[in-house]
């Protein structure tokens, strides 16, 4: 694989030496020329000293074709800037775009960013699943969070639970693909008795996640 | 309504595209991080002017992006430039945005597009050839 990392200190390092080898060919800019000493010290790797959002730089460094282009400068707006022309100009075929505001995540996604990566989202991503642990659903997004799969447990106080299928009224939104019950894979039909403690993978668009936990997890009148 | 001209960057160029626009009856919001950016604009200067950083969406908004005909991106970054003129143009749809770009080689990303460039330095430097010619441009 052809792999550019533009600019980026500690990470660059980091993903140099996790690529490095002779499957991998690395090219690694960077625009501080003191960052970029460090790294050819520690890594042993020529490293291109040159700002990556500028064309001439990544002409000389020969950055045309690569399978995955990084960009790790400080600023987002750099970052976006060499995204943009190694797509465009050097036909790059993956972009990682790093970026500091978590709200850039989306909007660079928008303007045609393969990757925008921004520790804090994936911290509040990570925030959110574990906090869902707890109530024991566990959620697994698809395409870019279009997609969630959602894990619930049935418990007895459940409405649902002791019900068949086709006696609950599932929502029409999402579909239950699989259950699993006591380590055994059920696949579903209108006839399957839910039980407690029943294991239910959902599969619904994330705007729908929320109403259809509220579904299933809807507690059961007191008689 | 769509009938600002909003201008991104006060520098000496956006604040004299700032003021001309605005001595020429139009409706002209000024955008720049540091307020005393703003004393570059002439005295009979009669838009607005809004302290905030650009490149965040919401402040971006707020100062009403959406109701722009015309944008003139100004700053003295590049980057900022180009993700500004990429963004307005996907997200709000504006029908004119001019940007300034010091690479001349930043063109190539805006090939296509309905944003048109501004190069600064080229411009000195053809002035500067004319100059040299004895061509004074009168």
């Amino acid at each position: 694989m052809k792999i550019v990392i533009a600019g980026g200190s500690s990470q660059a390092e980091f993903i140099t030496t996790m690529f490095k080898g002779k499957e991998n060919q690395l090219i690694i800019i960077n625009p501080d020329a003191a960052e970029a000493d460090r790294i050819l010290k520690r890594c042993r790797v020529p490293v291109y000293v040159g700002e990556p959002w500028r064309k001439y730089v990544l002409e000389e460094a020969g950055a045309y074709d690569a399978d995955i282009f990084i960009a790790l400068c400080d600023r987002d707006t750099d970052n976006y800037a060499s995204c943009v022309l190694a797509q465009r100009v050097f036909n790059a075929k993956k972009c990682i775009c790093l970026v500091s505001n978590p709200k850039n995540v989306e909007l660079y996604r928008e303007l045609g960013i393969d990757s925008p990566i921004s520790s804090t989202y994936l911290l509040a991503e990570t925030i959110r699943s574990e906090s869902s642990v707890e109530s024991l659903i566990r959620t697994l997004s698809l395409d870019n969070d279009k997609i969630k799969i959602i894990e619930s447990v049935i418990l007895s106080r459940h409405k649902i639970a002791n019900k068949k299928i086709k006696e609950i009224g599932f929502p029409k939104y999402a579909s239950i693909a699989a259950i699993y019950r006591s380590h055994q894979l059920i696949i579903p039909n209108g006839d399957i008795e839910l039980k407690p403690r029943d294991t239910l993978l959902i599969v619904t668009a994330t705007e729908n996640q929320r109403k259809i936990l509220n579904f299933v997890q809807a507690e059961a009148e007191k008689k | 309504m769509r009938n600002k001209t909003i201008v991104v960057g006060c520098g000496r160029l956006g604040a004299s595209i700032a003021s001309y626009a605005s001595s020429q009856g139009e409706d002209v919001i000024v955008l720049d991080p540091k307020k005393d950016a703003f004393t570059k604009l002439s005295e009979s200067f009669s838009g607005y002017t809004i302290a905030c950083d650009a490149t965040e969406i919401d402040e971006l908004e707020d100062a009403g992006i959406r109701d722009a005909r015309e944008l003139i991106l100004t700053t003295g970054d590049d980057n900022v430039n180009l993700y500004l003129a990429h963004l307005c143009l996907a997200k709000y749809n504006i029908p004119y945005i001019y940007v300034r770009f010091d690479d001349p080689e930043k063109g190539f990303l805006i090939q296509g597009m309905p944003i048109k460039a501004i190069y600064p330095f080229q411009l000195s430097r053809d002035r500067f050839s004319l100059l040299q010619q004895g061509d004074d441009g009168e």
